[in-house]
């Protein structure tokens, strides 16, 4: 076998090898391995056999992935040149004691191949010679010792990756010991042919390879495997285990039917709960047992038939009936044979049970009482159509259970049968069910003669038509009328409506008779079975869904009736053609009169006419047929069963129209027999789907125009769901939606608008959400949106703002799609999209926030979205729609806890955008260029991302912004600022805190923000009223916004008495922070005297309106206490004021005199006099205090007596010892010449001397006035002298005395002079 | 990466394409397959829905669909979602034809039918290599938000397989910590090539 290796490739290949072995880099080493293998495969036999030693060597490398790999090249040499093995096979086994799971994983990947090699070239050439070589022979007794040892390692106790594929293996090595019953017996003729080996090939001439003992192995081996899944051996194992342990045995029974007896039982006993402990993946096994229940079932060799039954019991309590009952179909189509029908019968006997207690706790009542009305009700024509109509929303889901009832017939549990068959009717799946039963009886011929009668006899009459009809539709044309129908036609009449009235036991004898009749159902039978089954069902239920048009559900009528006529003549024949018979029919008939009449009367054209007709009439007939049927019926045994029955029926009086027209219908063909059959081919007319689509069209159009005037036959829930349903389940594209939707919105309150809407909805809802493929979701959805939209819209344009209808409506859809958030977002917003320009009332948007509200209260999860909107619309430009939602968002939404956060940071965010706008604003203002401004705005928006602290605000913030800057030409209104601060203003009236936040933004915000804020203040501080909140906030005011304090202190103070707690509030204010004394001027009133007389220097010195402003507060003082100062007190504490002790000027205090006298009302001639009287008193006397006596004669010339006599005090307090006010009594005995006379002749003469040097002009007056004789003999001689009137006079020494008296405050006085001179020009 | 992974839905469009490209972001070595007979996608309406055949190449469904009715298929999403699928690759493929595509080690589905079809399909092939394959089933409604939720999940996933020697051993702990984390059900089987 060594032949001459090619040196070039041995070179090659021997350094390929040494660089894998020396590589130390994972990634290029596999790379060389692999091409290490690439070209070792090209090699011959007697290269490999050189080099083999080498790859042997690479297995010992550290890494596992290159063990592997070296594995994986060694299994393939293997494979190819099978002379290798005994050296091979050895390796492996070392190998599968890899400690690398995978490595080891692969040693069995390769040995199956290996195993199955050496298997199929040992029997080939065992089957061509009696002699194998010896190297196949070492070779294959390799192979049985690798074999063994991975045996060990798949029984072994314990898990693994490596035992999942050595089970595997086992199950290889299982089928390829066993025969394959489906594939060929004989080897091929010539070898390599691709075909798959079967051990069969063998037929026991074999030279060691002994077919029987190879198949006790694996006989042997299955029995280890299935052990392993046996109790309690299977709670040791893992899922993972025992899921390939379940796909193993399954596919070995699927494969080698032969075990199915062995390895059903073993499966069917597991129940997957019970034996994994952890709980963990129980639904993993869970799935894998089904799914191998589930292709065992789809088995069609003989010898699984027996175990059909159990597995359709066990998929039944997996749940997976549904899909058991298609896998049944299947195998009913496949095997018609006797056997499986025997089986068949049996698996309902042990399914029976189960049903019924799945059942018990819901349906059972219902169904037993709607059996005992079939059981009466069966031999009338008009319950036919009346049960079909009940059952076209038909109740699919229920088909697996009806499988069961149906097929439980057939233990000849009559009452119990038809208690289970009401049910059935239009239902297609029980119909294809039997269908396939009858055709498995039939095929039996006579054995199962007795089983069909029974069959027959429990199927009510409905179903059996069901089943006739689905045979007739494939029912070759020639053969059906040739004998079947022909014959049927004699019998016809007499079948009319008796058959099913009764099932006398004598029935079940004459039975046996059947066989001769029953052929041609034979026939029909099984010529249907070779028709797929969708088909049939398709066609069906097409036909189902078109009933609802009049056309096709005459002849679907019409078929049914005849169907089940024609299926029952034979029996007929045998059983009930007696006279007696035919007349008990006729009195049943004449028995209700209601029904009969109202059924002939309404001709087919009349159909929707009749349909309340009929459901009422059904009532009262209904009721009559519950006791006339009471005594006649011999099942009705007990008499509660027709009280039963006369209750169900009632309800079913509620059916909806389209029962009418069916019922209606079918009656009128009953009536007319013989000419029904020529009909049977006509129904097979093939509409082109446009025609369909026009009959579907027209229908349901009918329908709804019958629903207008359905209003008054009552039971419109019944009736607006089967509307909706329909409107949906028919196709899409004939935009019956849109039929609908017309229908609701012409009359949306007398058409139960909303149930429907909303029945539709959920409908569309449920088909979107439903877990179904990705194109219907998408459909269903967008099909929802539009409906939705479509009725929203109209409900917003068509009716008054004041209806509820919209609002109700988004409450209580399923879900809003955007669309209709948009929609009503226009309706909060007007003019918010270019596309809402028609003008809306006030009052839309009142609906629009009221919807809002009321969507915000009821749907938690778009609250948000819901918020935003109405908060949109709370900084809207219309100050109307901005008011309302205002008090919508400030009285109803900020009160609940759980988005008051939100709202609150909105506006907060609208407040602070205002201002920033603002600034940006301004240094636009001063003249930068547009690029700029870009930057700012730009700038701007972090900032704002930082403050903001939800979402909400954040987002419509950053839109509102954008508007605005987008927007700016000009600088912000103060529209404008109101705009984004009314809803903050809003908030403070619920939470005073918010208030602070004004303060703090007031002082930097631009003059027209402001405004606004001074507009809106009076009316929030009246709102707000004194709180704490306030209190805090007045007692801290940020700086710069003093205005803004002034003028919340003037409103809290107007027309109310300010709390104490304000009052020591802002007093503390102006001690500790604040030194404006102004703050104080509200609350001035309410101070008590003796304290505003301390303040009294601040008020002067304040600005003179301000301060007039405060004499007047004070003066007219608080209602309750009155006047905090009198006028005079006010005058005193003015003159009281030293300009420089308290640092005001002499200018202030002036103007504040000044301010006095111009209110003459209040500071009168009395008040005034008064005032002087107390002032001449004072010591020293106010330095003003000439000046006011200049004022008061100035202002009041009756007070010069008054004054004459001030001043005659003041020289006697020798007033020219006063500089300032020495001018000033000078002045003002010039201007009260000629009555100061006297007063200055009182003078002492140096001073008088002074007076007359100093004002010059007084001095001839003077001098006549003492020239008067009575005046000159009382005045001293000295002071006649200073008048020139003495002879001995000596003026000018007595001037120099006086001069050098009063020398030194010369100037001073000058001064004075001429200020006040100057100062009571001013004043008066 | 050691394993070859999968992704399994029955269009080859919405959730194992999602799940495709993200693995594929992340390094994967992936595929991705349908299990349907056709190709369908939403129409205008459900009885019109667009059937192509698996091979009919993305950029094709694209073209066709923004031809039809831009607007439509922009809002249901699915020009988006063809885009997304253009750029992983040529065109859906089926998963019963991808025997030459070579063995997985790893198969998710996304839907217990998905997951029934592929494993019938496995157990229908020769099963002669003996390469174990783990079948996942991770329930992901057929929409696309939940198919971004499970493309992420399937990611973490993997990223757990990947860590581990060999999942034949660990496979029950990954996937019990898998549901315990996002209280999602699993569902797995063991298959072979």
């Amino acid at each position: 076998m060594v032949g001459i290796m090619n040196p070039v490739s041995r070179e090659k290949l021997a350094s390929l090898s040494n660089s894998v072995k020396f590589a130390t880099d994972l990634g290029p080493k596999l790379e060389l391995c692999r091409q290490l293998k690439r070209d070792l495969l090209e090699e011959d036999a007697a290269a490999l056999s050189e080099f083999l030693s080498h790859i042997f060597d690479l297995y010992s490398d550290p890494s596992g992935p290159v063990r592997k790999l070296a594995t994986e090249i060694i299994g393939e040499i293997g494979v190819k040149h099978l002379e290798f093995v005994p050296e091979i096979a050895p390796f492996l086994i070392t190998v599968l004691e890899d400690a690398t799971p995978a490595v080891a994983r692969q040693s069995i990947s390769c040995s199956i191949d290996l195993f199955r090699h050496t298997l199929e070239k040992t029997a080939i050439q065992g089957l061509h010679s009696s002699e194998l070589d010896s190297d196949l022979e070492s070779s294959w007794s390799w192979m049985l010792k690798l074999k063994e040892k991975i045996y060990s390692i798949a029984f072994q106790p314990g898990s693994g990756g490596v035992k999942l594929v050595a089970l595997k293996f086992v199950e290889a090595v299982i089928l390829l010991y066993t025969p394959n019953p489906n594939g060929s017996s004989e080897p091929p003729p010539n070898e390599g042919t691709p075909i798959e080996f079967n051990i069969s090939w063998l037929h026991g001439r074999h030279p060691f390879l002994n077919v029987g003992d190879l198949s006790i192995e694996a006989s042997q081996r299955l029995v280890l495997l299935l052990d392993q899944l046996r109790f309690p051996t299977v709670k040791s194992l893992t899922t993972s285990v025992i899921v390939v342990l379940i796909n193993s045995l399954s596919a070995i029974a699927k494969k080698r039917p032969a075990y199915y007896g062995r390895i059903l039982p073993v499966l069917l006993s597991l129940d997957p709960p019970s034996f994994v402990i952890k709980e963990v993946h129980v639904y993993g096994a869970n799935n894998a047992l089904k799914n191998a229940l589930l292709s065992c079932l789809q088995c069609s060799h003989p010898s699984a038939a027996p175990w059909r039954d159990r597995l359709l019991g066990a998929l039944k309590d997996m749940e997976a009936g549904g899909l058991a009952e298609v896998a049944l179909n299947q195998v009913h189509k496949v095997n018609g044979s006797v056997e499986d029908e025997k089986d068949h019968s049996s698996v309902i006997k042990e399914e029976k049970p189960m049903t019924k207690a799945c059942d018990a706790a819901g349906s059972n009542v219902g169904r037993k009482r709607s059996g005992t009305e079939d059981s009466s009700g069966l031999a009338e024509t008009g319950d036919v159509s009346g049960k079909r109509v009940r059952s076209t929303p038909s109740v699919s889901e229920e088909s697996t259970k009806e499988l069961n009832r149906n097929t439980s017939m057939s233990q000849g549990d009559i009452s119990s049968a038809q208690s289970t068959t009401r049910k059935v009717d239009v239902d297609t799946g029980p119909v294809q069910q039997l269908v396939a039963m009858f055709g498995a009886l039939v095929a039996q011929g006579e054995k199962a003669v007795g089983s069909l009668g029974i069959l027959i006899s429990s199927i009510s009459a409905d179903l059996l038509a069901e089943v006739v009809m689905a045979n007739m539709r494939n029912l070759p044309p020639t053969h059906s009328h040739t004998d079947a129908d022909d014959e049927l036609l004699e019998d016809m009449c007499i079948v009319g409506s008796n058959t099913q009235a009764k099932y006398p036991p004598s029935f079940l004898v004459d039975v046996v008779s059947l066989s001769s009749t029953f052929p041609p159902i034979a026939a029909l039978l099984n010529s249907q079975q070779s028709v797929p089954n969708e088909i049939v069902k398709t066609e069906v239920g097409e036909e189902v869904d078109v009933m609802a048009g009049p056309n096709s559900t005459v002849a679907y009528a019409g078929m049914a009736h005849e169907a089940e006529n024609a299926l029952l003549p034979g029996m007929e024949k045998i059983d009930v053609p007696t006279p007696s018979d035919i007349q008990d029919v006729g009195n049943l008939e004449s028995g209700i009169p209601g029904l009969d009449s109202s059924f002939h009367y309404d001709g087919l054209s009349d159909a929707q006419a009749a349909s309340s007709l009929v459901s009422t009439d059904l009532e009262d007939t209904s009721q009559e047929q519950g006791t006339s049927f009471g005594g006649k019926s011999p099942l009705h045994v007990l008499p509660s069963i027709s009280i039963e029955r006369s209750e169900e029926l009632s309800p079913k009086a509620a059916v909806n129209d389209s029962s009418g027209v069916v019922s209606s219908t079918a009656t009128s063909v009953v009536s007319s027999h013989p000419f029904v059959l020529p009909k049977m081919s006509a129904p097979v007319v093939n509409l082109s789907d446009d025609q369909k689509d026009d009959v579907q069209k027209l229908a349901y159009i009918r329908i709804i125009e019958a629903y207008k005037q359905i209003a008054v036959a009552g039971g419109s829930q019944v009736r607006s769901s089967l509307l909706a349903y329909l409107g949906v389940e028919l196709p899409s594209e004939l935009d019956l939606h849109k039929l609908l939707r017309d229908h609701i919105l012409s009359d949306y309150i007398n058409h139960e608008g909303h149930e429907l809407t909303l029945r539709v909805l959920y409908r569309l809802f449920g088909e979107a959400e439903e877990e179904s493929d990705f194109f219907s979701c998408t459909t269903a959805a967008s099909a929802y949106e539009t409906f939705l939209l479509a009725v929203a819209e109209t409900l917003r344009d068509t009716f008054p703002p004041s209806d509820k209808s919209l609002s109700k409506l988004l409450g209580e859809a399923p879900c809003l799609p955007k669309s209709v958030l948009n929609l009503l977002e226009c309706l909060c917003s007007p003019g918010i999209s270019e596309k809402a320009e028609e003008s809306q009332s006030g009052d839309r948007v009142t609906q629009g926030l009221s919807t809002v509200w009321s969507l915000i209260l009821l749907r938690p999860p778009i609250r948000d979205v819901c918020l935003k909107i109405a908060l949109q619309s709370a900084v809207h430009h219309l100050e109307e729609v901005r008011m309302k939602a205002i008090r919508l968002v400030a009285n109803k939404l900020y009160p609940l806890p759980s988005i008051s956060q939100q709202i609150e940071d909105f506006a907060r965010e609208m407040l602070l955008s205002a201002v920033n706008i603002d600034a940006a604003e301004i240094t636009d203002a001063e003249g930068l260029i547009i690029e700029s401004h870009k930057q700012d705005s730009e700038l701007e928006k972090p900032s704002h991302e930082h403050q903001s602290v939800s979402s909400t605000g954040k987002d419509i913030s950053a839109i509102f912004h954008q508007s605005e800057t987008s927007q700016s030409g000009s600088s912000p209104s103060v529209p404008e600022a109101q705009r984004c601060m009314s809803l903050y203003f809003a908030l403070c009236t619920k939470k005073h805190s918010l208030f602070g936040q004004i303060f703090i933004v007031y002082s930097s915000a631009s003059k027209a923000v402001k405004q606004a804020i001074h507009r809106h203040i009076p009316i929030l501080v009246r709102t707000m009223g004194l709180s704490s909140d306030l209190l805090e906030i007045i007692s801290d005011p940020p700086t710069g916004s003093e205005n803004l304090l002034m003028q919340v202190l003037q409103t809290l103070t107007e027309g109310t008495v300010p709390s104490a707690e304000l009052i020591f509030t802002i007093k503390k204010l102006f001690d500790s922070k604040l030194k404006d004394v102004e703050i104080l001027v509200p609350v001035l009133p309410f101070l008590p005297g003796d304290e505003v007389l301390l303040l009294f220097p601040y008020l002067v010195n304040l600005p003179l309106d301000k301060f007039q402003a405060a004499l007047t507060r004070l003066l007219q003082g608080s209602s309750q206490s009155g006047p905090v100062l009198s006028p005079a007190e006010v005058l005193i504490a003015i003159h009281g004021i030293d300009p420089e002790r308290d640092g005001i000027p002499l200018k202030k205090v002036t103007d504040a005199c000044n301010a006095c006298f111009e209110q003459r009302h209040i500071f009168t001639q009395q008040i005034l006099a008064k005032v002087l009287n107390q002032l001449v008193e004072q010591i020293p006397l106010p330095l003003l205090f000439m000046r006011t006596v200049l004022q008061a004669i100035g202002a009041f010339p009756g007070l010069v007596g008054f004054i004459m006599e001030i001043l005659s005090r003041l020289v006697s307090k020798q007033i020219w010892k006063y500089p300032k006010l020495w001018v000033g009594f000078l002045k003002c005995a010039f201007l009260t010449k000629p009555q100061s006379f006297s007063v200055l002749l009182q003078l002492p003469p140096p001073q008088l001397e002074n007076a007359l040097n100093r004002t010059a002009a007084l001095k001839a007056p003077l001098v006549a006035h003492a020239s008067q004789e009575n005046i000159r003999t009382s005045l001293p001689r000295s002071v006649l002298a200073v008048l020139g009137l003495s002879p001995e006079s000596q003026p000018s020494s007595q001037v120099q005395t006086s001069q050098a008296h009063t020398g030194d405050t010369n100037n001073s006085e000058k001064d004075a002079v001429a200020e006040i001179s100057k100062e009571s020009s001013g004043a008066s | 990466m050691k394993f070859r992974y999968a992704m399994v839905c029955s269009s080859n469009q919405n959730r194992s394409m999602e799940a495709h490209c993200l693995l594929k972001k992340q390094g994967f070595h992936v595929s991705s397959y349908g299990t349907g007979t056709h190709v369908k996608l939403p129409g205008p309406s459900l009885r019109e829905p667009n059937v192509y055949d698996f091979g009919t190449p993305y950029k094709l469904m694209f073209d066709d669909l923004r031809r039809k009715d831009p607007d439509l298929y922009k809002r249901n999403g699915i020009l988006p979602m063809l885009k997304r699928n253009l750029s992983v690759k040529l065109a859906p493929q089926r998963w019963q034809d991808n025997a030459a595509d070579g063995y997985f080690d790893i198969v998710f589905t996304f839907e217990e039918k998905v997951f029934d079809m592929v494993l019938e399909d496995l157990h229908n092939r020769d099963q002669v290599l003996l390469k174990s394959v783990l079948v996942i089933n991770l329930e992901v409604k057929d929409n696309h938000e939940e198919a971004a939720v499970g493309a992420r999940l399937a990611f973490d996933l993997c990223e757990q397989i990947e860590a581990v020697e060999s999942w034949e051993d660990s496979i029950d702990d990954i996937l019990t910590s898998f549901e315990n984390k996002h209280r999602r059900k699993l569902m797995y089987s063991i298959s072979f090539y």
